[in-house]
């Protein structure tokens, strides 16, 4: 994810949870969160339960964020910055008369100078840098991972078009699903398929998700439309789709997880040289035992290291409703 | 105890996909939607469910072997030499390496990087970081600020529950720790300063082997070649057997204690499971260092101070016994008259006190403190002012005694200049608050101590020692604050030398005899270790003083001291 990337992801997650955008630019964002976006990113639990105990109207926080890659946020005044930086280092409690104490601040992870520190009147406005792989972002992305799980959507109704085809008001469901597979052993990868397959017929779109980035879905119904009878249940088609996922990775590489397999073997074999004499000259039983039982030991943390594994996730899943009968 | 390593809870039971190879399925998510359509909803909102599928995309690990992690990392660039070292640990070692580094090349950044991108890649969830109790808040510290690992210090017992937690391994190992973390998993351990792991009979050893653990990094600067049986103790903790059974391992590569055989078939069984990266060579462009000797003529009164404390210290020591501790204490005094006036009226103070009323001992002081009334003006503390008003950057001032500290903040101030204490009573919060402070508004950091946890002012390139340590690793220390890795400016060394006192042997002795301003960092530390099996150099040094009988003796004896250090560094040389 790049800088525009991150960019546009946070000003949509913005959008959606209601937030109120006081300035935005390409490389920054100045936000006063919504209680729901307030309470899903900034950790003040006892806040919340005080707000929602009394009834009182919630002040929610206020940001500036920053997307810009930091070659170019460095030039723009770093030594303004100081306060923060200077409260970030957690300097508490050594004011002396000529350096007056800086006001706490959260430090943002892996901070840099900020481009400048951002001021509303009457308004404590926290600056953070916003880049993959920031605390912040991540974040965001396990809270979209919560709150965007399954959908019940409709594909919106072409324009225009009324009489001409009669199926084109005749809508099946599909069941759209994302996977994710790990392949994993001592190292892992991660593919990614998003699939659908139709309730009424069957039929496995292996380009599912492609179709949905190019549909406007709603969801609602308009009065138009009629549902055609499914004849699978959501059960069912994920069971095939399931097996049709299976069936692919059956035929995929398994190179990884040969070469996986051959280093658990040596590490194994390594660790039972070792211990091998080592039972063999011990004195008594009771020495015996536990040698052999570090040596399970050293051999399961070889297993766990090792041992090749596949993982087949859903991240979300939705029923999607198209026109026409595939 | 956890016994699913790293499978989702909600994963049925794994069938064969391959014959080496199960499957598991979390559809968790599906289930949900299934209760969903029998409640008829609630749903969730189409943008979002989008999003999620873009974050799963943009953190997708999309290869086994390219490091993901740096891409997350866009304020931070590891050298080459470190990047290069976390890619073998992951892919040639399969995460279980001894990272042993000359010091100073970054052994803590290539472990964060290693465990960084275990982290990043789902392979680690839970690490436990070992360490000398000096170093855990400094270990915190880079993880949190360099890496974006959210590690904790230990301090009370349920921090032990967090993901990533930093302990001193000393803290670790005992009861009730002990058995705590004995009865978990860490899918890693990092032990630093791992070279005290080398004695198998000890309590450290035991644990660390004991540990269950999946990947592992020892770290150490010491050379562990150097002993045999310490080397072999250390890759057992890693990987027991690497070397084959202790009786094979002896016969194949033990020539003596100390010297190994069949060195070229070692270095390549090491080479599996260890990374030195040395200085010579590495990748790093390396700063000048400038020495500059600032020779100085004492005032009339100061030098009659320097004559009267001489004195004193001499018939003292005579007095009780030259080579006594106590009378080698003495020559301490010569030292701080060297440096201020302010420094040794402190120390005469004090044995004042201790002292018996109206004895000979009262008398002498008495009279040094007639003496040190009568100084007016600090040579020094005058050339310092001067020196620092010419350079125009920032500057560090090194000194031995707070008295002197105290003094050169006042003299500065009087002449209006900004400087920041430091020393090393001050704890973490107020150090990084004068680190702070000299950073952003102060030119002048005036310090005392130069130790502890990893100071760092790479933004600084001025050092000057208003006078020196007689322990050269406190100097090195100095040094290395402000010449390490990172430095990209030359960087200047002032010493200030008062002609015709013990300050001018010591720095004829450290600058123009071994000249160790200019060596590399780390190597002095093993010089001075196997010079100081018999006597640390500091009592040597007293001892010179103290049984020198005229300033040519003392040279030459002084010239001998150096000569020795300068062979050990050869003899160091040579061996490498």
């Amino acid at each position: 994810m790049n800088g525009g990337e991150v960019a546009r992801f946070v000003v949509s997650f913005l959008e959606q949870t209601g937030c109120h955008i006081i300035e935005r630019s390409p490389s920054h964002v100045v936000v006063k969160l919504s209680p729901e976006a307030d309470r899903a990113l900034t950790n003040r639990p006892f806040y919340w339960s005080f707000v929602d105990r009394t009834g009182a109207e919630p002040e929610t926080m206020t940001f500036a964020w920053y997307f810009e890659p930091p070659g170019n946020a460095a030039q723009a005044g770093a030594a303004e910055a100081a306060p923060e930086a200077l409260a970030a280092a957690g300097g508490t409690g050594v004011a002396t008369a000529a350096f007056p104490a800086a006001s706490p601040a959260s430090a943002p992870a892996a901070a840099g100078p900020l481009p400048s520190a951002y001021s509303l009147p009457g308004v404590r406005v926290l600056s953070e840098h916003l880049h993959f792989g920031s605390a912040r972002l991540h974040q965001l992305f396990e809270y979209v991972r919560q709150r965007g799980r399954n959908v019940f959507l409709f594909a919106e109704p072409p324009r225009g078009g009324r009489a001409a085809d009669p199926f084109s008001h005749a809508y099946t469901a599909w069941l759209g699903v994302n996977f994710k597979v790990s392949s994993e052993c001592d190292m892992k990868r991660e593919d990614l398929y998003s699939w659908g397959i139709s309730l009424a017929t069957g039929v496995i779109d292996e380009k599912f998700g492609e179709r949905l980035q190019a549909s406007k879905m709603t969801t609602r119904l308009s009065p138009e439309i009629r549902l055609l009878k499914s004849t699978l249940t959501p059960r069912k088609a994920m069971a095939r789709l399931e097996a049709h996922l299976e069936r692919k990775l059956r035929r995929g590489d398994f190179t990884w997880a040969v070469e996986a397999e051959a280093r658990r073997q040596e590490e194994r074999e390594r660790v039972a040289s070792y211990y091998r004499p080592l039972i063999e000259r011990a004195d008594s039983e009771e020495q015996k035992r536990a040698l052999r039982e570090r040596l399970a030991r050293r051999e399961a943390e070889i297993d766990w290291q090792y041992r090749p594994r596949m993982t087949v996730s859903v991240t979300n899943c939705g029923i999607f409703h198209f026109p026409g009968i595939d | 105890m956890h016994t699913l390593h790293g499978v989702p809870p909600a994963a049925e039971a794994g069938r064969r996909i391959h014959p080496l190879v199960e499957l598991r399925i979390d559809r968790s998510a599906f289930e949900e939607l299934e209760r969903r359509l029998e409640n008829n909803g609630p749903w969730d909102n189409w943008t979002l469910y989008r999003l999620a599928w873009e974050a799963e995309q943009a953190t997708r690990i999309g290869d086994f072997h390219e490091l993901q992690s740096l891409r997350m990392l866009p304020r931070f660039t590891p050298l080459p030499h470190q990047t290069e070292t976390a890619k073998r640990v992951l892919h040639e070692m399969h995460g279980r390496a001894i990272l042993a580094d000359e010091v100073g090349l970054g052994k803590t950044i290539e472990a964060g990087l290693v465990l960084k991108e275990y982290i990043v890649r789902g392979l680690v969830r839970t690490a436990l970081v070992l360490v000398p109790s000096s170093l855990v808040l400094q270990w915190v510290r880079e993880l949190n600020d360099k890496f974006g690992i959210p590690a904790i210090a230990q301090k009370k017992p349920h921090h032990w529950d967090n993901a990533v937690v930093v302990a001193s391994i000393d803290t670790a190992k005992r009861e009730p720790h002990r058995s705590l973390l004995l009865e978990r998993e860490y899918d890693m351990l990092i032990i630093d300063e791992a070279h005290k792991l080398k004695n198998k009979r000890t309590g450290n050893y035991k644990f660390a082997c004991e540990l269950r653990k999946k990947y592992c990094l020892l770290l150490t600067a010491t050379p562990v070649q150097n002993d045999m049986s310490e080397l072999y103790n250390l890759i057992t903790v890693l990987k027991p057997g690497q070397l084959g059974g202790e009786s094979e391992f002896s016969a194949t590569f033990v020539a003596d204690r100390r010297v190994p055989k069949n060195r070229e078939l070692l270095q390549k069984a090491l080479n599996r499971v260890m990374i030195r990266n040395r200085r010579e060579g590495s990748d790093i462009r390396h700063p000048r260092r400038i020495v500059t000797t600032v020779p100085l003529a004492l005032s009339p009164d100061e030098q009659a101070l320097y004559d009267g404390v001489t004195e004193f210290v001499r018939s003292s020591a005579r007095e009780a016994g030259i080579a006594t501790a106590g009378a080698l204490a003495l020559v301490t005094l010569q030292r701080e008259v060297c440096s201020s006036r302010d420094a040794v009226f402190l120390t005469l103070f004090n044995l004042f006190k201790k002292a018996e009323e109206g004895s000979l001992m009262h008398e002498r002081i008495r009279h040094l403190v007639e003496l040190i009334k009568a100084v007016k003006a600090n040579t020094k503390a005058e050339k310092t002012l001067e020196l620092i008003r010419g350079m125009n950057d920032k500057v560090v001032v090194f000194t031995e005694y707070r008295a002197t500290q105290d003094y050169l903040m006042r003299f500065f101030a009087e002449h209006g200049l900004a400087s920041v204490p430091y020393r090393g009573g001050m704890n973490r919060g107020k150090k990084d608050w004068m680190m702070e402070l000299f950073r952003r508004r102060a030119q002048v950091l005036v310090a005392t101590e130069a130790g502890g946890e990893g100071i760092n002012l790479q933004f600084c390139h001025h050092i000057i020692n208003f006078d020196l340590p007689w322990n050269p690793m406190r100097i090195e220390q100095r040094i290395g604050r402000v010449y390490r890795l990172g430095q990209t400016e030359d960087v200047h060394i002032y010493n200030l030398c008062t002609l015709g006192t013990i300050e001018e042997h010591i720095v004829r002795l450290l600058h123009e005899k071994i000249n160790m301003f200019e060596m590399v960092i780390g190597e002095l530390e093993e010089i001075i270790h196997t010079l100081e099996r018999e006597e640390t150099l500091e009592r040597r040094l007293a001892r010179l003083f103290l049984e020198a009988e005229g300033e040519g003796d003392l040279r030459r004896g002084i010239d001998r001291l150096g000569d020795v250090i300068l062979g050990l560094s050869r003899q160091r040389r040579q061996e490498r």
